[in-house]
Parts: structure tokens; C-alpha cells; sequence
């Protein structure tokens, strides 16, 4: 440990907000003696310590490593804009929480790649910590900087700052891969060495053993191995059963309030309603359930061990847990009994539903949440989104019935087909809902507001909408405007997102590698934390277009046709291109597939793994 | 009903917690170690526990105190022994005792407090600034009849003069030397705490440095709470 950054540390966290996000030593940290390990690994998340540490894969990875003697895993968030300033002017160098050392001095540095607006921060924080952001200006001295995540799935973008890429579910690989290079390490194999005895793992992505060539038009012509053994495209690293994976049940408790103050118990991965716009749908297949006692058991821990006083359960969808009428009857007591409150995110609203959220009373002050995403039956088709407009009413009426006052709905606007009439759509369902307000509760109505919230569609990687063109900002605003006037009723809200991040978000989500040149100069033009509104910066992002000479449009409003290259293609995400092609082609036709459970839809991913939900209902 | 008084320490890296965030780590280590808080009656549910007095964001802390009211009743001895456990580092409870029903809360009762304060002396002073210097610059700063310091307003926010004067205590000041020859004034002051006359350090150390011509940047300094006493002979 460097004793000058260490005062410079204690110097610089009386002068910044909320110094509690740089000090580490939290309940559950973890301390070992960096000498005695064989492995240093920094989990870097590319945003502020409130966020990463709402993040449970880091919770998850944080033990998985850590549960190795020869391995130590410190955390490294995102510093604020006031605290960077000051790390720059006193060239203090980004340090890990746990021993306060600078990263250039880790064996690996792994960054996890959640959304794409983060992609600046990345650059930023290797920036931060003295380490050269482009691969090519970075020699074996240097930590090995490796990504992960969801938008890992496409990792052309960061290809050029990032050696090595981990795609798919990170438990095993993770450490196996900070094993490689530790032995490599200690065997004194060069970092090329490591790298193609890497890249013969399942899920590792090396950028650096291909080379991509383009044709005319800017569309892809073919990817070249510059290593014959390297694996095109590269497979996903998939955990058939995830019953007995490690699980935190000792999570680090912030000392600042994260955004999600609380404790989690993943109940299962992947998904098998198909929305053929979600990419999460897609790339976490197959459907993986824990047993309901080993949810149980962990979620009793976790909260005995941490003294959290709220329980919430992570997957992509909360009720279509196999026994999850078991598992919410067998926690709502136990809950109660222990003063702790459950939470339980993306229910779907049905009878059991209103049964349960009636018994977690918490649910009555914030309102109900549905989300039919588009605003007649035949885009909800398109989307192969399975809910029916008789479903949405039935069930708000009843939730109107049970005192339910403020209703929240989720729609996207710019989805493949979208007319005006789909539109008009939206508005429709919220004037149906107030008027059922009115049929129910009196001319008078009460207090009852409907809140409808938009979003703007961005075309995702690995889903059947990856040959989609997004609508233009142009476009967008023209909706928004459209709809504000339609929406114009007494008791709705209308809220919409912010246009220029959408098609920023939409460049990164299909970008090849050439974006990489857009987001260097982004980032050289002060871009980091874009996720925030306070810190995004349009003019700098645009400038950083024109100095790049990178063509939005290409990226975005351009439709793909479907025997195109793209650069994700070097991908295998378990998922065929076969499968996504024909969802595609059902969607411009409105044919909606139907939820894997009641039989095999053909998507390839039982060509690596076994699907146990298959055909389960 | 039971109600104690935790005495603990607040040294390292979490004197960077706030008084929001410390209160959260004590109702989680309370409830990890089994100690169920009586909680308020109504309709938003709040544990009964307090501090004697808040510690400003970034001072360390020999003497913090916290009151709380538990369910059931435990060994003072119990409590420190699970309470040692589950606090992070940094945290280090000394004591725990049984606090009388009758006293209406800890804070009403705080009377002082004492604060040392190290303050760098300029390398350019270093030589000037000695024992007897620091000694007497401490005793004339308090012959002062009145010493004005610029004070924000609770209401509108504005800094505005007060005499701060008749709420010191005492003060007393030394200068230590390190190895590598730097300098360092420590000011110890015995200081007006609690509900109806409160004086901060800052006012102390802003005064005391502009009186004695020191030059010195508030992120050099470092504050540390030595003592909280109370009325009624009141002691933990």
C-alpha cells in the first residue's frame, strides 16, 4: 500500500459528498493478506457505489472468488463528478475498496457491462487508474482488463479497450479464467500464450485473435482469425442447473443506501415467453430454477446474517416461478415473523396476485404496475408480448375494487409495424381504465390517477428484432408530441424518456468495432456517467460523432436485411440466428409463438443444454 | 421493556459514514444480533433508538453514545459481546449500561464535550511554532472579551456573526514534532454540548487560526471527539 495515497485519500474525503462510497470495510467486506494470493482480481462496476452495490452478480462473484484461498476479489465503483475532479488535480489514481490499491498494481481488472450508456465510464475509470484505455498501448506490465455482462453479448464496441471478453453465466468461468492466468503468470508465459489457451474456453471472446473486414456499403464482409484455434463464432458459457452454484448469503452491506437497500435470492434464470423485443429473453436461456428450500434457506441467511429488513427475489419474471404460489405462502409469514418486507417485482397481476400484494401491505402505497408494452392487440402480437386487453381489464378492475388508486403503465413506442393507430392504442387503454374508475368508484371518481410511461424501442443484439431500424429522434418526438395530445385526460400523467439516449444507447447495442473510435472521443470530450441526466452530455456526444465521422443513422434507423453480417454474429449466444430469422418473420405477420412450457419452439438452445421447463404446463 | 446506553468508538475510514448512514449500520447489527428494538407505535413504524449527540461527517470518536429501548431484557455484558460482533470495523463498542426510564432522552441531558484538534503547521512556520508559542497564543486568543465567529442560520442560511465566547470551555494547545520534522498543533477544548447551548469545533478552529495568523486548508485537519459529559452526574 502506497502511504501517499492514502493520505491523499483521507485528504480528498473531506471534501467530497458522501465520502462513505470510497471507504470499503463494510460488514462482509472482505479482508486477506494481496501477498499470500496467487490472483488479484478488481470487479470494477462503470457507475456509483449506490448503484453496483444494488447489483447482486457482483454479490455473486464477490464470494464465488473470494471462496478461493488463492484468489482475492476487491471492488471498484465509478467516483462522482466532485470526487474525480479532485483524484485528478491530486493525481490520485483509482484505488479498490477493500486494500486501497491502485488497479495498474492488479493482476486482472474486470469490468461488468450492465447497460451501454456506461461505456464511457469504463474508459473512464481505466483512465482514472493510470492505465493506458486502448489495448494496443498496454504491454504485459499492465493488468489484463477483461468485461462481462449482458451487453458483453455484444462486445464490439469496447473491443478496442478491452483484451477479453466473458460471455454468459460467470461462476465457473470467472475464476477458472483468474486460474489460467495465474498460472500462466507464475509459469512466465507471455500474455499472448494465455490468451490462446483462454479462448479455448467456452465463453471467452479474445478481440485481439480477429480481425473483421468491411465491405463497401460499411456492412460487414467477414471476420478473420488471426489465431487458428480461436473459436468462430465464440460459445456462450452456459450452467445447465443452477441448484447448487454458490450463493452469497453474507452479501458486503453498503454503508451508503444503495438504490436497492435489501436482500436477494435469484430464484431462477433465463425466461420463456419469447418477447421477441427483450433481449434478457433471449440471451439467459434456458429457464433454470433453484429448489423453493434452497430459496428458502438462502433468504433466511441472508437476511440473519445482514439484519436487512427487506426481502426481494430477482429473476425475469417473478410468477412464472414453477411453485411460486409455495414460495410466496411459505415467505409472506416468514417475513412477518422476522419484521421484514417482501417485495416482489414484476408480478403479474392475477388473483393470486391481489391475495399476496394484499398480505404485503407495502404494495398499496405505491400503486400497480402493468406492462402491456404496445397499444393494440395486433403490436402486442407483433411483439409476441402474451397479454390480452380482457386480461389488463379484468384485472384492474378488480384492483380497483380492492382500493387500488394509482395505476402504472408501461409502453413502448417505435416497435417494428407501429402505426398511429397503435398509438391511438395507448391512449385508448388509459381512457378505458379511467372510465372503469368512474363505473366503480362514482362519477366523482376519488383520487385516482393512471401514469402512462414511454419508452423509445432500441433494437437489441441476439433478439428477433436485431435486423430492425429505430425510429429517428425526429420520429420519436413526433410521437410523443402525438400522444401528449392524446393523452391529455383528466387523471393521466404521460411520461416519456429523453430521445438522444436512445440512439446513443442504440449505436452501442449494434455497434461494430469501428464505434469504438465514437466512444474514445466521447469520452476524451468529458462524456461519463450518461445514465445520469445531470452528467449527459448531447453536445459533447455529438461533437464526438462529427470528430469520429461515425454515421448515426447507420447504426440506428438502417434496417438490416436478414442475410447480413453483424457483429455480433462472432457471438453464439446459444440462441440460433435460424430461430430469431423465423420469429422475425412471424412478428411482420403478427404470428405470436408460444411460451416454451407448453412445448419446444425450436430456438437451438437445447443443442447445448437440456431445457427442464420444456413443456412443463 | 429495557432500556441501555452503547458506548462505542468511531475511528478509520467509517468516521466517513453520516449520522443517516449510522444509524442504518445500528438497526441492521441490531437485528443481526437478535436484539429486538422496541419499535414506535403509528403508522410508519420507527425502532426506539437515538444518539446522544450527532458527530459531524469526517470527525473520529472515542465516547459516541447510543440509547435504545429493547423488547426483551438483556446482560449489559450480553449486549456489548453481540454488538462487538456484529459491527464493522471501526466501530468498537467500550461499554454498555442500563439507562434510567425516567430520564426523558440522552440528548436532552448533554452538557460539553471535549475535541482535540490537529491542525499542520505551514513548513514555512515550523520553526516559529512551539509549546510555549501554541500555549500562549491559546491563552491570549481566550482573554478575548468576545470572539466572533461567522455562523449559518438555521433559518435563512445565512452566515452571520455570533460570540462564541461564553461557550468555550477551555482550550489548551500543544505542538507535537514527527520523525520527518513536520509540525503539528493540537488543540483540546472543552466545548458547550447539547440541546441549549451547542458550539461547534469549525468555529474554534476557523477563529483560532485566523487569530494566530495559521494558514491551514480544512481537509488538513483532523477532529476527534474525546468526551461527552452530561448533567445530573450522569456518566458512561
Amino acid at each position: 500500500m502506497n502511504q501517499s495515497h492514502t493520505e491523499k485519500l483521507n485528504q480528498l474525503l473531506k471534501r467530497v459528498e458522501k465520502p462513505g462510497r470510497y471507504i470499503g470495510g463494510e460488514i462482509h467486506s472482505v479482508k486477506k493478506d494481496p501477498e499470500k494470493v496467487k490472483g488479484r482480481f478488481a470487479f470494477c462496476f462503470p457507475d456509483l457505489y449506490e448503484i453496483g452495490m444494488s447489483y447482486l452478480g457482483m454479490q455473486i462473484l464477490y464470494k464465488v472468488i473470494n471462496d478461493r484461498e488463492n484468489m482475492y476479489c476487491e471492488r471498484v465503483f465509478a467516483p462522482a463528478v466532485d470526487m474525480e475532479k479532485l483524484m485528478r488535480e491530486n493525481k490520485l489514481p483509482l484505488l479498490t475498496l477493500e486494500t486501497k490499491t491502485p488497479l495498474s498494481e492488479m493482476d486482472i481488472v474486470g469490468f461488468t457491462l450492465q447497460y451501454e450508456m456506461s461505456f464511457t465510464t469504463v474508459l473512464n475509470m481505466l483512465d482514472l487508474a493510470q492505465i493506458p484505455i486502448r489495448r494496443e498501448d498496454r504491454d504485459e506490465r499492465y493488468p489484463l482488463v477483461i468485461a462481462g455482462g449482458p451487453c458483453a453479448f455484444n462486445p464490439e464496441p469496447l473491443a478496442d479497450f478491452v483484451d477479453l471478453f466473458l460471455i454468459g453465466d460467470g461462476e465457473i468461468l470467472l475464476p477458472d479464467l483468474i486460474d489460467l492466468y495465474a498460472m500462466c503468470k507464475e509459469q512466465g508465459k507471455s500474455r499472448q500464450i494465455f490468451f490462446q489457451e483462454a479462448c479455448k474456453m467456452d465463453g471467452v471472446y479474445v478481440p485481439s485473435l480477429y480481425d473483421v473486414e468491411y465491405n463497401e456499403d460499411g456492412t460487414i464482409k467477414k471476420f478473420c482469425k488471426l489465431y487458428e484455434d480461436a473459436p468462430l463464432p465464440v460459445k456462450r458459457a452456459i450452467i445447465g442447473n443452477i441448484e447448487d452454484l454458490p450463493f452469497p448469503t453474507e452479501p458486503v452491506v453498503p454503508f451508503v443506501e444503495a438504490v436497492h437497500d435489501r436482500s436477494v435470492v435469484e430464484t431462477f434464470r433465463g425466461c420463456t415467453r419469447g418477447c421477441r423485443f427483450c433481449q434478457a429473453g433471449m440471451i439467459y436461456r434456458p429457464v433454470r430454477e433453484r429448489s423453493l428450500d434452497r430459496i428458502m434457506d438462502l433468504a433466511m441467511e441472508q437476511l440473519a446474517n445482514t439484519g436487512n429488513d427487506e426481502l426481494s427475489l430477482l429473476s425475469l419474471s417473478t410468477s412464472d416461478y414453477s411453485r411460486f404460489e409455495d414460495l410466496a405462502n411459505a415467505l409472506i409469514p416468514a417475513c412477518k415473523k422476522e419484521n421484514v418486507s417482501l417485495s416482489l417485482p414484476s408480478l403479474r397481476i392475477d388473483r393470486f396476485a391481489f391475495d399476496v400484494l394484499n398480505q404485503i401491505q407495502e404494495y398499496r402505497k405505491s400503486g400497480l404496475t402493468y406492462a402491456p408494452e404496445a397499444g393494440t392487440q395486433r403490436l402486442r402480437d407483433v411483439i409476441n408480448k402474451g397479454v390480452t386487453e380482457a386480461d389488463i381489464y379484468t384485472s384492474i378492475e378488480q384492483a380497483l375494487e380492492l382500493g387500488w388508486s394509482h395505476i402504472k403503465l408501461y409502453f413502448m413506442i417505435g416497435l417494428p409495424t407501429e402505426t398511429d393507430e397503435d398509438l391511438d392504442g395507448i391512449a385508448e387503454i388509459a381512457k378505458k381504465i379511467v372510465d372503469l374508475n368512474y363505473k366503480i368508484n362514482g362519477s366523482r371518481g376519488g383520487r385516482f390517477r393512471v401514469t402512462v410511461s414511454v419508452s423509445n424501442f432500441v433494437p437489441k443484439s441476439g433478439t428477433p428484432f436485431q435486423w430492425e431500424g429505430q425510429n429517428s429522434a425526429e420520429e420519436f418526438a413526433r410521437k410523443h408530441n402525438y400522444l401528449t395530445g392524446k393523452l391529455h385526460m383528466k387523471g393521466v400523467t404521460f411520461n416519456y424518456h429523453d430521445n438522444a439516449t436512445s440512439s446513443y444507447e442504440a449505436v452501442f447495442a449494434r455497434g461494430d468495432r469501428r464505434c469504438g473510435r465514437l466512444l474514445e472521443a466521447a469520452f476524451r470530450n468529458g462524456c461519463r456517467l450518461d445514465g445520469w441526466t445531470e452528467h449527459f452530455k448531447p453536445d459533447a456526444w455529438e461533437k464526438a460523432f462529427a470528430e469520429s465521422g461515425i454515421d448515426k443513422t447507420f447504426y440506428t434507423e438502417r434496417k438490416r436485411s436478414f442475410d447480413e453480417i453483424l457483429p455480433w454474429d462472432i457471438i453464439d449466444s446459444g440462441v440460433s440466428k435460424k430461430f430469431l430469422r423465423l420469429e422475425a418473420e412471424r412478428a411482420y405477420g403478427a404470428v405470436t409463438t408460444q411460451d416454451c412450457r407448453h412445448g419446444c419452439v425450436g430456438c437451438g438452445i437445447n443443442r447445448y443444454v437440456t431445457c427442464e421447463m420444456e413443456g412443463c404446463l | 421493556m429495557s432500556r441501555y446506553v452503547l458506548k462505542f468508538q468511531k475511528t478509520g475510514y467509517v468516521k466517513y459514514t453520516s449520522h443517516l448512514d449510522l444509524l442504518r449500520i445500528f438497526k441492521r447489527s441490531f437485528k443481526k444480533s437478535g436484539l429486538a428494538l422496541r419499535y414506535s407505535q403509528g403508522f410508519n413504524p420507527h425502532p426506539k433508538m437515538g444518539f446522544a449527540q450527532p458527530l459531524s461527517l469526517g470527525y473520529s470518536s472515542l465516547c459516541e453514545l447510543i440509547e435504545f429501548e429493547t423488547v426483551a431484557d438483556h446482560e449489559p455484558s450480553d449486549i456489548l459481546k453481540k454488538m462487538q460482533e456484529a459491527l464493522p470495523e471501526g466501530l468498537e463498542p467500550v461499554s454498555c449500561h442500563r439507562f434510567d426510564q425516567n430520564i426523558k432522552s440522552l440528548a436532552g441531558e448533554a452538557d460539553s464535550a471535549v475535541y482535540t484538534v490537529w491542525i499542520p503547521v505551514p513548513l514555512q512556520e515550523a520553526d516559529e511554532w512551539t509549546r510555549e508559542k501554541a500555549e500562549a497564543m491559546a491563552e491570549s486568543y481566550l482573554d478575548q472579551t468576545e470572539i466572533t465567529a461567522m455562523k449559518r442560520q438555521k433559518k435563512t442560511k445565512k452566515l452571520a456573526p455570533v460570540d462564541i465566547r461564553k461557550q468555550i470551555r477551555s482550550l489548551h494547545a500543544d505542538v507535537s514534532e514527527s520523525a520527518d520534522h513536520e509540525k503539528t498543533l493540537e488543540l483540546t477544548m472543552l466545548l458547550d454540548c447539547g440541546s441549549t447551548s451547542n458550539l461547534s469545533p469549525e468555529l474554534v478552529l476557523t477563529t483560532f487560526c485566523q487569530f494566530a495568523d495559521l494558514p491551514v486548508e480544512r481537509y488538513q485537519v483532523e477532529i476527534e471527539r474525546k468526551s461527552l459529559n452530561f448533567v445530573n452526574n450522569l456518566q458512561f
